[in-house]
Order: structure tokens, then C-alpha cells, then sequence
């Protein structure tokens, strides 16, 4: 018997309930991952424009890529959004769940105040900070203003932009973090605690020692979370600023999209996609490298 | 954009089309699209019903361009869907390798009457500058807005300005004079002149690109396919403006105001075109300016070019029948109507005799401030047509936000950066 009748003999005598059971996903699967891919890796070499008939380019598209300032600048872009947001993120989210953490009066009510602007339309929350960062008539200044201060060009001044944006994804995105690391905590036996107080530890050596390592984990996870994310970051330099000023809020997303939808040049796009995907890739790899440690030695 | 095409595609590609349809009992029926807004739809009208009067055997249907975010979409999606028209008015020489690329324009030179129709209308040199690199004129131009500076004659009387300045060293005396005159403390700030900064692709086609063909003496931006604004004219332009923003005399932000600020005197000067008198006459009736040629470097000489956005008239190739569509744009092209479009829109039809045709006169008359618009018609240049120029625009804005409204960058690094992004993009379509 063929290797193929085999299969189909193997298939005949399974339950068929199964097949139609994952049917759904598989469909799913194929219209909304499968095919998506299979196209995109196909544009890589072509030009498209989305009106005119395909045009094979061969690597012509990476030729370009690899000669594109812009591509490189985007890069750089979202690694100092990265640089800037991942710290920023852990640390407010661990500290805020820290707190949430003890038993301080109305926890319920801050635990889903925090996590409120997670679930808030991310275009709502870049336009309300829109209005907080303007120059002339914001908050932030009229507060600096107020208590005798200059104004800061947060969304005008190259050198500041990307920082701004930076400290708004982190309130957008601090929610979901602190749940992460309250199951974290929760999940740190207390028998640990107890034993470190018996021995004299300090609440600061309590958390260096046991805390710390103990969420080696869920740090882990936030940080690959976070560094897919930021390299996502498109809503925010799209709304705010537009990727200026002088292109330095130009994240990666966002150079995509223009060269997709606002110079139709989908081939083009494509190959940028691609490559983000293997930046993304090589990023996270040297991530869990350097951060992953075995919390049984 | 192209989202934009897309969607457009999906809503007029499933229709039935608008090309021509099969002559019913005899009379064959051709479409033409003007531009969507009233006046020109007025315009239309009254060409069509004309039309439709001296020639029985010829039914045209007018339809405005459906209207979307830019003529250009539309017209893509409708080559994508086959739905064109037979004949449209409103196209841009700047999507016109497009539309050809495409298969959606039949060359209009195949009429033996066509040099004779055109050359009666324009001058021989301009109309060369439409001619496609296959040797072929698919568009014949119609009309045009040319770019000029404007500017109050009450602020600069007020400044102590006698005289309106030909150079940029004169214009900077002026600037000058401004600041020192008409701002300090306790009076209303009184901007030397205004442009919007931020950095769209388009906003460079009413400051660097008119600049540039005036520096430059009308050069293109391509020669033969290649690069060609690597050169001291679009340096100069760069450090003209640079200048301006170092010096205060433009501000480094972007009026949103509902009021033009020039007609609300809040600027000395003012870059537009024909368009701007129309709405002075409208909403200012009062106010003492005077319309000129763009500054030019010191110790240029000869006449000053500038950019204007020329519309022209194509035939798509789902017509059915040519010849009649040919007819029909030789009565659209007829001095009557090119009459008419200066009452009715305010536009400068593309001719060599708006001055002197006795058909114009009236008009000129009436609207004396027009009459430097139609002088600046020979001196008058359009966009090349070469593949991405949106893309190649972006990459000059974002050389000119750096170098000319931030300073951080010097004028000779932002032009050789410019070009060299420009390359890269034409090595990429080739």
C-alpha cells in the first residue's frame, strides 16, 4: 500500500466529527494567516501598485532596502522607542503591582483603573494625549507654566518626540503588565518569605533575592510582549506627529504603511514587513538569552 | 491613496461602466468627465448642451469626477475597472505615465489635425514639454493656475518698502524692513510671509518647485529619465527659505485659521495663484495688493518661470468612437469656451493670445489683477511626469523641513541628500 493510500485509509477510520470540530479554525487559519503569507512572501518580488497588473522586480526590493535611509532610520527609531519604553514599562508596571499587591483600602477600583486605558481605542487615548502634549494650550504646559516653568516642545522638538510618545505607550500599555506581574507575585510561595524573615532579610533583600528571581519569568514575558509591541508602534507617531518632527518618530509600522497605502508601493512594503519579522525575531532571541535564567539553580 | 483606489475599484469597477455605450437608434453616446466643482460643472454644462445642439448624431453625457480623495485615484480605479470616460478634463500631466502605463489613453497626435488644432492654441515649445519619452502627446493642455507672490502694498507702504523686490537679496531687505517697522512690543505681529511646514509631499509645489524653476530658468526636475535638480538653483532655493525661517520672517508653524491670514493683513506677502484674486474679490474686496513673479537669485536674468497646475484633456482607450471624441475636445479646446472658463472659473485657459484676442479683452479689462497671470502663461511650467514623483516630493519635503524650517542641515547636504533619494526611487522603478 502507497504512502498516500495509507494516509487517506487512516483518515476514513477517524472520527469525522474531529474534522469538521477544527473546520472553523482551519479556515480561519488558511484565509486570514496561511494565505497572507504565502501573498506577501510573493510581493517581496514584484511591484504592485494595487490598480496595474504585477510586475516581477527579482531583489530588486531588497536592493533598495538595504540603500534606504529611511528604512534605516525607521529602525533606529524603534529601538530608541524600545530602549526607552521596556525599562520604563517594567518598572512602573512591577512597582504599581507591588502596590495593588498589599492590602491597601479599595484595591479592586485601582486594579481596574490601571487597566482601564488598555481597553480604552488606542486612537481615543493618542488623541486625549494629543491635547495634553500641545504646545500652546496643553495641560503639561499650562501645569509648567503655572508652577513657573518653561514649556517643552514634547511633540515638536526632534530630540523629544520619540520620549513623549514613548511615556504615553507605556500608560497605554501599564495595565496589562501589572496583571501579569500580580499573577507573578501571587504565584511566589510564601513559605520563601517566611523563611527569609525568620533568617532577618530585610523587605529589600526579601525582594532582591526572592521577588526578583522569583518573576524571572513573567519578566520574560513582558519583555518579549513589550518588544513585539513596540515594534508595532504605528497608532501613536500616526496620530501625534505624523513621524516628524524631521522624521524622528518614523517607527518602522509606520514607514510600512506609507510605503503600502501612501506611495503604493505593496511590493516594497512587503519586503519591509519581512524583514521587521526577522529583526523582530533576532531581537527577542538575544533577549531571552541574556534575561533567561533557571530559577532551580 | 491607494486604500483609496481600492475602495473605488470595488464601488465603480461592479457597475455597468460609463465608457461609451452602443449607439441607440443611430445616435452614438460618448461621456466626459470635468472636474467636480461647480464652476467648471457649470462650465460643462453649458458646453455640453451646446454640443448636444449643433451635433444630433452625437449625444455626450456630462458627469462630474466621482468624487474621492484626489482626481487620480478615481481615474486609476476607473482605468482598473474599465469604466473611463471618453474624454476628461481634468487630468493631471503628473499621473499621466500612469494612465499610460496602464493602457488607459489612446496618443492624440494619431489625428492628422491634431498639430494644427494645437499649435493655433499654444506655443510650440510649451506644448513640447507634454510630449511623453515614446514620442507620443496623449493630453493636450487646457488650462493652468500659475504661482506667483503676492503682495500688500498697504503694509509695505506702512514698512517704508518702495518698490516690489525681483531678488532674493531685496526681498531680504524687505523682510527686513518688516521686522523693524511693523512688529515690536505692543503692535500685532506682522509676518514677512507664511507657508505651511509640514512636510507633504504637495506643499512643495508652492514654494521649493516654483522657486526652483524661477531660479533655474524653468530647468526640469528629470532630463532624459536622470536626476537633474542636483545643481546651485535648488541650493539657493533651499537657503533662500532657510534664510526666511532663520531670520523670523516666516513663522515655524502652520496657520489653521478659516481666514487666510494675507487677506486678514497678517502677512506682507503671499505665495498663490489665479484662484486667490477670485477669493480676495469675494471675501476682501478692499485690499491693496499687487500680484508679481517670484523673487530669483541675485543677477539672474531673463524671465522668471514658475510652477503652474496644469489640468489637460485626454481621450481614454474604452472609446468606442474616437473620432467623435477628438471633435468634442476640439470644441472643449475653441477660444469660446476658453472664454468662458475665465467668467465662469476664474482659470487660465492654456493660449498664447489671451492678451491679444479680442474674445479675452473684456474680461481682462474687468479683472485687471488676471492680466499678470496670463503673462506668465508662456513662462510657465508643469510637473515632470516621471514615475513616484509623489515619492520624490516627499523626500524633497523632508530635505526642506530639515535644512529650510529647522536649520539643521545645510542647503548644499539637503540637495545632495534630496537627489540622492531621488535616484534611489528612479533606479527602483526602472
Amino acid at each position: 500500500m502507497s504512502r498516500r493510500a495509507a494516509l487517506l485509509a487512516a483518515i476514513r477510520r477517524s472520527d469525522t466529527n474531529g474534522y469538521i470540530f477544527v473546520l472553523p479554525y482551519v479556515i480561519f487559519f488558511l484565509a486570514f494567516v496561511a494565505y497572507p503569507l504565502v501573498f506577501s512572501f510573493v510581493l517581496m518580488f514584484h511591484r504592485w501598485n494595487l490598480v496595474s497588473p504585477m510586475e516581477w522586480v527579482g531583489s530588486k526590493n531588497f536592493i533598495r532596502l538595504v540603500q534606504d535611509p529611511l528604512f534605516f532610520k525607521s529602525l533606529f527609531n524603534t529601538l530608541t522607542f524600545l530602549a526607552i519604553h521596556i525599562p520604563l514599562q517594567i518598572f512602573a508596571a512591577l512597582g504599581f503591582a507591588l502596590l495593588l499587591n498589599t492590602r491597601i483600602r479599595g484595591r479592586g477600583f485601582f486594579r481596574g483603573i490601571y487597566f482601564l486605558p488598555v481597553v480604552v481605542s488606542g486612537v481615543a487615548v493618542t488623541i486625549l494625549w494629543q491635547q495634553l502634549f500641545s504646545f500652546d494650550y496643553g495641560v503639561l504646559n499650562s501645569l509648567l507654566r503655572l508652577a513657573g516653568l518653561g514649556r517643552v516642545p514634547w511633540l515638536i522638538d526632534a530630540n523629544i518626540a520619540m520620549p513623549s510618545i514613548a511615556v504615553m505607550a507605556t500608560w497605554k500599555n501599564v495595565g496589562i503588565y501589572i496583571v501579569l506581574f500580580l499573577a507573578g507575585l501571587q504565584g511566589i510561595p510564601r513559605e520563601l518569605y517566611e523563611a527569609a524573615r525568620i533568617d532577618g532579610a530585610s523587605p529589600l533583600r526579601q525582594f532582591l533575592y526572592i521577588t526578583f528571581p522569583m518573576l524571572n519569568p513573567t519578566i520574560i514575558i513582558i519583555v518579549v510582549l513589550s518588544t513585539i509591541g513596540g515594534f508595532s508602534l504605528f497608532i501613536e507617531p500616526y496620530v501625534l506627529t505624523g513621524g516628524g518632527p524631521m522624521q524622528s518618530t518614523l517607527s518602522g509600522m509606520l514607514y510600512i504603511y506609507n510605503q503600502a497605502f501612501y506611495f503604493g508601493h505593496m511590493g516594497y512594503a512587503a519586503t519591509l514587513g519581512f524583514v521587521y519579522a526577522a529583526v523582530i525575531f533576532l531581537v527577542v532571541t538575544v533577549q531571552r538569552r541574556v534575561i533567561e535564567r533557571d530559577i532551580a539553580t | 491613496m491607494r486604500a483609496g483606489i481600492l475602495a473605488v475599484v470595488l464601488i465603480y469597477g461592479c457597475g455597468d461602466g460609463n465608457g461609451p455605450r452602443n449607439e441607440a437608434g443611430g445616435t452614438i453616446e460618448l461621456t466626459y468627465w470635468p472636474a467636480p466643482n461647480a464652476q467648471e460643472v457649470e462650465l460643462a454644462d453649458s458646453l455640453v448642451r451646446e454640443w448636444n445642439i449643433l451635433h444630433p448624431g452625437v449625444h455626450v453625457v456630462m458627469q462630474p469626477i466621482p468624487v474621492n480623495q484626489s482626481t487620480e485615484e478615481v481615474l486609476l480605479a476607473a482605468i482598473a475597472g474599465k469604466t473611463t470616460p471618453d474624454v476628461c478634463s481634468n487630468i493631471n500631466p503628473i499621473a499621466l505615465r500612469d494612465y499610460v502605463a496602464s493602457g488607459g489613453l489612446i496618443p492624440l497626435d494619431q489625428f492628422p489635425d491634431f498639430d494644427s488644432v494645437v499649435t493655433q492654441r499654444i506655443p510650440r515649445e510649451l506644448l513640447g514639454l507634454f510630449m511623453t519619452p515614446d514620442g507620443h502627446y496623449y493630453q493636450v493642455p487646457w488650462k493652468t493656475n500659475p504661482v506667483m507672490m503676492f503682495y500688500n502694498l498697504r503694509l509695505l507702504r506702512a514698512a517704508g518698502v518702495s518698490g516690489i523686490p525681483n531678488t532674493y537679496a531685496q526681498y531680504f531687505a524687505l523682510g527686513d524692513r518688516v521686522l523693524e517697522k511693523l512688529n515690536g512690543p505692543e503692535k500685532a505681529h506682522i509676518w514677512v510671509g507664511e507657508r505651511d511646514i509640514r512636510p507633504i509631499w504637495w506643499q512643495r509645489m508652492f514654494d521649493f518647485y516654483p522657486f526652483y524653476l524661477a531660479a533655474s530658468g524653468g530647468q526640469p526636475l528629470f532630463r532624459n529619465d536622470s536626476v537633474a535638480f542636483g545643481n546651485s538653483s535648488a541650493e539657493e532655493v533651499f537657503a533662500f527659505f532657510r534664510t526666511c525661517y532663520a531670520r523670523g520672517y516666516f513663522p515655524r508653524t502652520s496657520f489653521y485659521q478659516s481666514v487666510d491670514p494675507f487677506m486678514l493683513e497678517e502677512k506682507v506677502t503671499h505665495i498663490a495663484g489665479p484662484w486667490q484674486v477670485a477669493a480676495i474679490r469675494k471675501f476682501a474686496p478692499a485690499l491693496d495688493y499687487s500680484v508679481e513673479p517670484l523673487p530669483v537669485p541675485d543677477g539672474r536674468k531673463g524671465p522668471v518661470y514658475t510652477f503652474g497646475d496644469f489640468k489637460n484633456v485626454a481621450i481614454f482607450t474604452t472609446t468606442k468612437h474616437p473620432r467623435e471624441a477628438w471633435a468634442f475636445v476640439r470644441f472643449l479646446l475653441s477660444a469660446r469656451y476658453d472664454r468662458l472658463l475665465l467668467h465662469l472659473c476664474d482659470q487660465i485657459p492654456v493660449r498664447g493670445d489671451l492678451l491679444t484676442n479680442p474674445l479675452f479683452a473684456e474680461y481682462f479689462k474687468n479683472n485687471p489683477k488676471m492680466v499678470r497671470f496670463a503673462e506668465q502663461v508662456p513662462f510657465t511650467r508643469g510637473m515632470d511626469s516621471a514615475p513616484d514623483m509623489k515619492e520624490i516630493f516627499d523626500g524633497i519635503s523632508q530635505e526642506y523641513e530639515m535644512c529650510a524650517v529647522y536649520g539643521t542641515k545645510p542647503p548644499a547636504q539637503a540637495v545632495r541628500d534630496a537627489v540622492e533619494r531621488a535616484r534611489m526611487i528612479t533606479e527602483w522603478n526602472r
